[in-house]
């Protein structure tokens, strides 16, 4: 459980980062960026992952930050998921984020790894993209041509996938504020405390005059990326509010599930039956916390 | 007839020990918590070498070639090895029962996906491993015995031709008149389940260094060893070296649990050490080789069992058949594990007859090995899944079933059917006390109440036996031969009167350096920091066996006693040449050796040491002046096997009750441990922090394997899990913290009363846990038959109940 040889860069700002990642794709070197290596750094020694170069972003301290730019809270990509966990203005602006954040794994590994970190990662049963997903957020990507924004809903293309190209680098993840009154909730189901789910849901909606409004139901740990349930939120969409209800959107979400995963866990109809468990139990709790 | 020992030998002499049944500090533990210890990985030898190991990707293959060349072009690598060497080199390793076993690489044909296949020594791991990737090898794959039903059926593949047959061991053991107990029961309940594969998962997995001496021709091995004196019988065994010319020198491992084997990586290392010119060659197993394929792996069962019942609840009858896998041979002595029952088979129950239908075979899958409990969690998970069954079948709460069928305190020391002896115990009063300590009234009506809400809460009360203090002759059915197992232990004084005691085994975390200590400190009067406790390398070492068994606090406190009673014995005979008188005149008290008439006349050890270390021209010429002595114990009055496996084999009969409250989410399948009580009775608690980490532990195992654990592989015989994210081990989170109770009834038959505590909480938590889940999906009409209960299994079954 070695990794295989490669070559070890630690710029000292982004623009040699980039620089870097340009020229090693010119001699046609397969780099990758290190963050907090809380994923890389197993597939590296498990030689699932073999690239030529490792770039590390540690020394790139201008990207530890958290802080807010009017209504949207910004965050740097290397700041460290216990910095984003432990953070009041995440606590009071962002209580979703930081719901999900709890859930990442452990605590140790949220001291090593970065919060940008999990949105590259694109892991399909990670909490982020689907809070990201959830919650609108944006983010700030930079390479070669300057820097460009995009929204999650487009970010994550597939398993392990995005739309970053290798020699770009996400900078920034931005965070838009949720309409005041909106009530949210985050749920999974993992086998063990701190491990990646089987399934899971981020729901935030707004109840008006006792009717759901603007219902977002995102499911991860169940496709190939996060997903979100239109079928499942077409079904509370501008309806009085019970918890038939909600059980028959969490069937609708289910059902429309394409092909869900199947692994040692946790089999495809087994998963599909955990997102409609959680959509029913997301929407209650949603609603239960929506300021009407 | 009951055991005899001679007991004076193993008595204190004093009324009111000072540490022995005290919670003191433990002494391993300063070096464990500053990070000082000398694991093996810290170790580096001068010009020392780094072994890797390429392992067979398919279950069952015939290997038509190897091709090293590009490998050994390397730079950096040293020396390469391959099943050519190791034919002209090795033998198989040894088993039970004989000729199960394999070479250390894979000779003509692998068996197993992980089997080691050929390996290289390097100047580091990382140029190992990249060499392990430049070597090709071509296989021929063949037709694979993916599980235990295969390699029963008709046409299976064989796995070892020369046997001409998968099936390793089967026998029928009748203990009693088992069938007329069938004919006349009013009741018979039958169950059938599959326990899967789960395993020991220490923080260290094995590692070692070792070092062939080309000038001597013999091996020095340090590495992370339980079992040093069976290591160096093994090594002699499969490198044809005369058995004196092995040493193992044990360093403290991070945990074993019985996973630590490393017989294949030890054998590996030596002879790349050998092809290398004799420069010291490391091999740490890494996790991933660990789990797919190191001692991690056991019990891999498929059960069918019934009870013979009267109308009353008496039980009376016992039938449990046993379709156990070994995966790809006997190397890992896993078959001691379907052994092991024998020694508690009818539990705490007064079961009259039993029988036992016994099928043991190989398979594809990798050897299985021991692990913590050795075989019997599995089965107690059948008993006492029957012992409720029972109950519900007659209208009997669970707790009141078991009640009515213990074995009564007044019955011993009680002779079971399968014929060991439990030399005491109070089995009423721990139930007594366990239910008393979880309010087992308010946990009824609290299930009751749940269940008006439609909530699922359910009860698990289970009971058992934990034999201690293991013995060869009861493994005598998988074909180990032997009666006896020696501890041995070597008391020192300095000149000083300082006490260094050495035994024969590393440290691993349970705590026996401080026992030891404890008792040495007792017996002298001294305080426990004047003892220092050691291990010796193998061949300095006295008679050892090494933790195992729930032995060796037992052996240890035997061995330790014996060898300080020889002391005294020398200081009253150098105290009566000192003070003019008879040794019988003297006794040891308070640190010192004194005459009994007049207490004043006294010399204290470290004068009796120092005079007999630096001035024995004070002492007549025939006198022995060392102040030290060495005695080895083994447990008294073992038997030979009968013709049914029968004998007196684990010397201690340790009982224990847990009861445990889950809620099942009916719709999530998800099992929340809400309360966990275990009352248990070990005898005289040596050290009550030791008995209490030993049983948490326990329960951290029992429940992995209740929940979380197993080594999935699929149908074709490939494995599913290679990382801690595949094979789920209990973290803080899953582990409930249990309230503990203690019941103390003396052993008759060890030193100082005590029994073996190591494994008695293993070897029932999964059916304590399961009990509970069945409990509480009573109302639902489904019961869990399959470990590990796990959320997508549960939920499966409600489902398919339709309910
Ligand atoms: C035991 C364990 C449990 C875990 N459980 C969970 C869990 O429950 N949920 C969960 O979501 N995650 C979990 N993780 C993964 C963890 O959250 C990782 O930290 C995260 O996925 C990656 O962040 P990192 O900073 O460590 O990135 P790294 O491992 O360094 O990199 C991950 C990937 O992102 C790329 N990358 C990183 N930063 C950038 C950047 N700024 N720009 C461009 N590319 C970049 C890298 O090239 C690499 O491909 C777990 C990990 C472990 C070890």
């Amino acid at each position: 459980m070695k990794p295989a040889p490669f070559d070890y860069y630690a710029p000292d700002t982004l623009s040699d980062v980039v620089a870097l990642l340009q020229r090693l794709e010119n001699d046609d070197i397969d780099a990758k960026v290190l963050a907090g290596g809380q994923s890389l750094l197993p597939m590296l020694s498990l030689r699932v992952a073999r690239p030529e170069a490792l770039v590390d972003l540690r020394k790139l301290a201008d990207l530890n930050y958290i802080r807010e730019e009017g209504d949207t809270l910004a965050i740097g990509a290397m700041t460290t998921k216990s910095a984003v966990e432990d953070s009041p203005l995440v606590q009071r602006r962002q209580p979703l984020l930081h719901a999900a954040t709890r859930l990442v794994g452990h605590r140790q590994i949220r001291n090593r790894g970065s919060f940008g970190g999990s949105f590259t990662q694109a892991d399909p049963a990670s909490e982020y993209p689907a809070a990201a997903i959830a919650l609108d957020m944006e983010l700030k990507v930079v390479g070669p041509d300057g820097e460009r924004r995009v929204a999650a809903q487009d970010f994550f293309i597939t398993y392990m996938t995005t739309d970053l190209d290798t020699t770009e680098v996400l900078t920034e993840i931005r965070v838009p504020a949720l309409p005041a009154g909106t009530g949210w909730s985050f749920q999974e189901i993992a086998r063990r405390h701190g491990d990646f789910a089987m399934a899971g849901v981020a729901v935030t909606l707004r109840v008006e005059n006792g009717v759901c409004r603007a219902p977002r139901i995102v499911a991860f740990g169940v496709g190939a990326t996060a997903l979100r349930l239109p079928e499942a939120e077409q079904v509370v969409d501008g309806k009085a509010l019970d918890s038939a209800l909600f059980q028959e959107a969490g069937h609708a979400g289910a059902a429309a599930l394409e092909e869900p995963s199947s692994d040692v866990h946790a089999s495809a109809d087994y998963r599909r039956q955990l997102v409609a468990v959680l959509v029913a139990r997301g929407l209650a709790e949603a609603v239960a916390r929506s300021a009407a | 007839m009951t055991t005899d020992m001679n007991n004076s030998l193993y008595e204190l002499p004093t009324e009111s020990p000072r540490f022995v049944g005290q919670q003191v500090r433990r002494i391993e533990d300063p070096a464990l918590v500053s990070g000082s210890v000398e694991f093996i990985d810290n170790v580096t030898l001068p010009g020392m070498l780094h072994a890797a190991i390429l392992r067979c990707p398919h279950p069952h293959a015939r290997i038509v070639s190897i091709d090293t060349t590009a490998a050994r072009q390397l730079p950096g690598v040293v020396a390469v090895l391959t099943g050519e060497d190791v034919k002209r080199w090795c033998n198989p390793v040894v088993t039970a029962p004989e000729g199960w076993g394999a070479y250390c690489l894979a000779v003509d044909k692998a068996r197993f996906v992980g089997e080691p296949v050929m390996a290289i020594a390097a100047t580091d791991r990382y140029i190992a491993e990249d060499a392990c990737e430049l070597v090709e090898v071509e296989y021929e794959v063949l037709p694979a015995v993916p599980d235990a039903p295969a390699a029963i059926a008709a046409d299976s593949p064989l796995l070892f031709e020369n046997q001409n047959s998968n099936v390793m061991l089967q026998r029928v053991y009748d203990w009693g008149e088992v069938e007329p107990l069938f004919e006349r029961a009013d009741h018979i309940v039958r169950e059938t389940f599959r326990w899967n594969r789960v395993g020991a998962n220490p923080m260290e997995t094995f590692g070692c260094i070792s070092q062939w001496n080309l000038a001597d021709n013999s091996l020095t091995c340090r590495g992370s060893y339980q079992t040093p004196s069976f290591m160096v019988l093994g090594r002699s065994a499969s490198l044809n070296l005369p058995s004196n010319k092995v040493r193992i020198i044990a360093h403290p491992h991070g945990g074993s649990f019985g996973g630590k084997g490393g017989p294949r990586g030890t054998d590996i290392s030596a002879l790349l050490s050998r092809k290398a010119g004799g420069r010291p060659v490391k091999y740490i197993e890494d996790r991933a080789e660990y789990l797919l394929a190191g001692g991690g792996q056991s019990w891999d069962r498929y059960y069918e069992a019934a009870l013979a019942v009267m109308a009353d609840g008496t039980v009376t009858g016992l039938k449990v058949k046993l379709l156990d896998d070994q995966g790809a041979g006997a190397e890992g002595y896993g078959t001691i594990s379907v052994a092991k029952p024998l020694a508690a088979f009818t539990g705490p129950y007064r079961i009259q007859a039993a029988q036992y239908d016994l099928t043991v075979v190989a398979t594809n899958r990798a050897p299985t090995f021991a692990y913590r409990g050795y075989g019997p969690p599995p089965h107690n998970l059948v008993l006492e899944t029957l012992m409720d069954s029972a109950a519900r079948e007659l209208g009997i709460d669970s707790a009141e079933i078991r009640r009515r069928n213990y074995i009564q305190p007044e019955q011993f020391p009680y002779t079971i059917p399968s014929g060991n002896e439990y030399d005491s115990g109070n089995y009423p009063e721990v139930l007594a006390r366990a239910l008393q300590m979880a309010d087992y009234e308010a946990l009824r009506a609290q299930q009751q109440t749940a269940r008006d809400e439609g909530r699922y809460l359910g009860i698990g009360v289970v009971s058992t036996v934990e034999p201690g203090v293991f013995d060869w002759n009861a493994y005598r059915t998988a074909g180990v031969q032997g009666v006896g197992v020696p501890e041995g232990a070597r008391v020192n004084f300095d000149m000083l009167g300082q006490v260094t005691v050495t035994v024969g085994f590393a440290l691993e975390g349970q705590g026996q350096y401080t026992v030891a200590a404890q008792v040495v400190a007792d017996y002298f009067g001294l305080e426990m920091d004047a003892v220092r406790v050691v291990c010796a390398s193998s061949d300095a070492a006295p008679p050892h066996f090494g933790p195992g068994g729930s032995r060796v606090g037992v052996a240890l406190t035997g061995a330790v006693l014996g060898a300080c009673h020889k002391i005294a014995e020398k200081f009253r005979r150098v105290g009566a040449v000192l003070l003019q008188c008879e040794p019988d005149d003297l006794e040891l008290a308070g640190g010192a050796v004194r005459m009994r008439e007049r207490p004043e006349a006294q010399l204290g050890l470290a004068d009796l040491a120092g005079t007999m270390l630096a001035r024995s021209d004070l002492l007549p010429p025939d006198m022995d002046p060392h102040p030290g002595a060495t005695h080895v114990w083994t447990p008294p009055g073992r038997t030979e096997p009968d013709e049914q496996g029968r004998c007196k084999s684990y010397l201690t009969a340790a009982n224990a009750t847990h009861v445990v409250l889950v809620e099942v989410d009916p719709d999530t399948g998800v099992t929340e441990i809400l309360k966990y009580v275990i009352v248990d009775d070990c005898g005289t608690r040596l050290n009550p922090a030791n008995v209490e980490g030993q049983v948490q532990g326990g329960v951290a195992q029992g429940v992995g394997a209740a929940l979380l654990e197993q080594y999935v592989y699929t149908e074709d015989g490939q494995p599913l899990v290679s990382t801690f994210a595949d094979y789920l081990m209990p973290t803080l989170h899953e582990v409930p913290i249990t309230q503990k109770g203690a019941v103390v009834t003396p052993s008759p038959f060890t030193p100082l009363g005590a029994k073996g505590c190591g494994e008695g909480s293993i070897h029932i938590t999964p059916a304590a846990v399961i009990c509970a889940i069945n409990d509480a999906l009573q109302p639902l009409g489904v019961k869990v038959r399959e470990t590990p209960a796990s959320p997508s299994r549960i939920w499966n079954l409600i489902r398919e109940a339709g309910t």
